[in-house]
């Protein structure tokens, strides 16, 4: 237990100040979602890990937990892209080049990139999923060379949904990319799959010994996107999963985001599916 | 020059609290000390710092606050209202000023203030030491720290009622970690044990005290039990997440958030921000939030990860007796009753807990005859 005697008053922390960013681009890529990037002041890197997420803070409104959406390494920026969905968001819908914008992060565990160094990354994108794990792909096409095969698979409700456009194009042709997609609903120009983005699954061939999942999407989209790729025989400890929850301060105090016993700002918001699986609220 | 030597004071004052407790062991030493003495002592506690004691809060409660008279402050008391937590974790806290004109803001530094908390029972001391360990762990928090490393404790022993139970959580009346000073009631009047270097520094000049030899006093027995021990009761927890005591909790329960806001070891918060009425500036701050409250674990667009009540009441109890107790082999509950006595539905945490217990050895009784 942590005793009063260990911790000296220098040793505390500033938890709750943001850090006054700028909104350095912006754009409306749907009808729900804006996308920013935010520059940080005097250049400072966010020094994220795939898979992070900030505290935006907005004066006067409040604070929402934020999925980092860049890959590391951008030189003092970092891109989030918010669906207006809440309080805070809705707010942000107004924000333009120039705009101030307060953050605390990075926070959270993210992927453990240094374990994922040579396998197959499987990315499993579901809406606005993609978010938090277009981090984790341009991290793979950035270092392309130490990681196997990269696979995404992208399902949205509708081809109005679709995040991300011109990189979507960009995957889809590349060759060190196999990318599949698929809309729920398709409309008269949708030439592409439809259907629930679990029916990508069993067509895949996987290397299942040097294979990685990354599952991001709606709670309603893991247990089945799970079980798919149970069926291809792929082991628990290979999946990752990254978790919605209320994660009100970020540092751990607040008590909001507990899944049981683990606090998803601390131990999350990726997690290892096989050690959450026991966790009765996980999914 | 008043100004001046006020603030020398002022510094000199913080300088002190905040010194570490030297590291040599205290020598205990146990003093008689008269009741009619206590007003005086307390008034020499004034020399050190601001002292916060029960006082009556109308008729039949009590409540911490600051000491004005000393006559006023009461040692006779079973529990009070809000827990001791709301000295070092205020219900309502500014955080940061901002303002809306240029996007700046200004953090709320707190003060580091002396102060001397009197007359405190043992379980709310103990229930300090369990958020020393969730505020102070991984990030610790400078708020919350520089009102600690301020503070000095004086206990003092309690005659059970029909709701505390802490003997059951292993915590005794006479339980003297944490504190400073601790007052022991022998009959109508006290021992005065003097238990660390600070708790010597604060009794210092007060008067000549006759030292006796450390008395044990019999018959201050806890009228509620949990039945187990409490290092069993995680494994009663492992099995009982399914059980239908849970369903009957919560049919109960009108998820008001009494007990959490009453509980001494809660510390979940929120955070909103105030703007004043002329929109140009305003304050962030946190506030006390309860796990028990419906919308607790929703997140934005809807999704409430804990949208049932049986959800929430078993959340709150496997906080207290499972997922941080696996952690730290400590009940995160110390048995001071408030939950219960403060419960308007009526529900118990001892008899929730002793229901759990009947029903996992019904269960395994049933395994093991079958086996």
């Amino acid at each position: 237990m942590k005793r009063i005697e260990d911790v000296a008053i220098a040793d505390a922390q500033d938890l709750y100040s943001p850090i006054m960013c700028k909104v350095s681009r912006s754009k409306q890529v749907t009808a729900l979602e804006k996308f920013y990037e935010i520059e940080m002041p005097a250049g400072q890197d966010l020094g994220h890990d795939p898979g992070q997420f900030v505290e935006v803070s907005v004066f006067g409104v409040g604070e929402a937990p934020i999925s980092i959406s860049s890959a590391p390494g951008k030189k003092g920026h970092f891109d989030l892209c918010i669906r207006q969905v809440g309080m805070l968001t809705n707010v942000l819908k107004s924000y333009e080049v120039g705009d101030a914008i307060g953050i605390r992060g990075p926070f959270g565990k993210g992927y453990p990139m240094e374990k994922l160094l040579g396998k197959d990354i499987l990315v499993i994108a579901g809406g606005i999923g993609l978010v938090p794990l277009r981090s984790l792909i341009n991290y793979v096409l950035d270092n392309r060379s130490l990681f196997g095969r990269l696979i995404i698979l992208y399902g949205a409700k509708n081809p109005k949904e679709l995040l991300f456009e011109d990189e979507i194009a960009e995957w889809s042709t590349r060759d060190d990319v196999e990318f599949h997609i698929t809309v729920d609903q398709g409309d008269e120009d949708w030439t592409g799959n439809t259907g629930v983005i679990t029916t990508l699954i069993p067509g895949l061939k996987l290397d299942l010994n040097n294979t990685v999942a990354a599952i991001t999407g709606p709670p309603v989209m893991y247990k089945f996107v799970i079980m798919s790729l149970s069926s291809k025989q792929l082991p628990d400890d290979q999946i990752y999963v990254s978790l919605e929850r209320r994660m009100k301060c970020g540092v751990g105090k607040c008590g909001h985001c507990q899944i049981n016993g683990v606090y998803c700002c601390q131990e999350g918001p990726v997690f290892n599916y096989a050690e959450i699986k026991p966790m009765k609220e996980a999914f | 020059m008043a100004c001046a030597l006020q603030m020398l004071i002022n510094t000199m004052k913080v300088k002190q609290c905040l010194t570490d407790q030297p590291d040599k062991d205290a020598t205990m030493e146990c003093f008689s000390l008269q009741r009619t003495e206590v007003p005086a002592l307390i008034d020499h506690l004034r020399g050190f710092g601001e002292v916060i004691a029960p006082h009556h809060k109308g008729d039949v409660s009590y409540t911490f606050k600051p000491v004005q008279d000393p006559s006023d402050v009461v040692l006779d008391y079973n529990r009070t209202l809000l827990p001791l937590k709301k000295m070092f974790l205020p219900p309502v806290e500014k955080l940061m000023d901002f303002s809306l004109k240029d996007g700046t803001f200004t953090k709320n530094e707190v003060a580091i203030v002396p102060r001397v908390f009197f007359a405190i029972h043992s379980y709310e001391m103990q229930s300090i030491l369990r958020l020393d360990h969730n505020m102070l762990n991984g990030n610790a928090e400078s708020n919350y720290l520089n009102r600690r490393k301020s503070s000095r404790f004086v206990g003092i022993s309690f005659e059970p009622d029909e709701f505390h139970f802490s003997e059951s959580v292993g915590i005794a009346i006479e339980e003297m970690e944490g504190f400073d000073l601790f007052l022991n009631k022998i009959d109508d009047d006290y021992q005065l044990y003097v238990l660390t270097p600070h708790g010597e520094e604060l009794i210092k000049g007060f008067g000549d005290l006759e030292t006796v030899e450390t008395e044990i006093v019999e018959g201050r027995g806890f009228k509620k039990r949990i039945r187990y021990h409490y290092n069993r009761l995680p494994r009663v927890f492992e099995n009982s997440y399914q059980s239908h005591v849970w369903e009957d909790v919560a049919n109960r329960c009108v998820s008001c958030g009494s007990c959490t806001l009453t509980c001494p070891t809660c510390f979940c918060f929120d955070v909103s921000d105030e703007v004043t009425v002329t929109a140009e500036d305003g304050t962030r701050q946190r506030n006390w939030d309860s796990c028990m409250l419906t919308n607790f674990a929703e997140v934005a667009g809807g999704e409430n990860f804990r949208e049932k009540t049986i959800n929430r009441t078993r959340h709150r109890l496997y906080r207290k007796f499972k997922y941080i107790t696996d952690e730290q082999g400590l009940p995160w509950c110390v048995g001071c009753g408030r939950c219960t006595a403060f419960c308007p539905a009526g529900i118990s945490m001892v008899d929730t807990v002793n229901e759990l217990i009947q029903e996992d050895e019904k269960a395994q009784y049933h395994k093991n005859t079958r086996g």
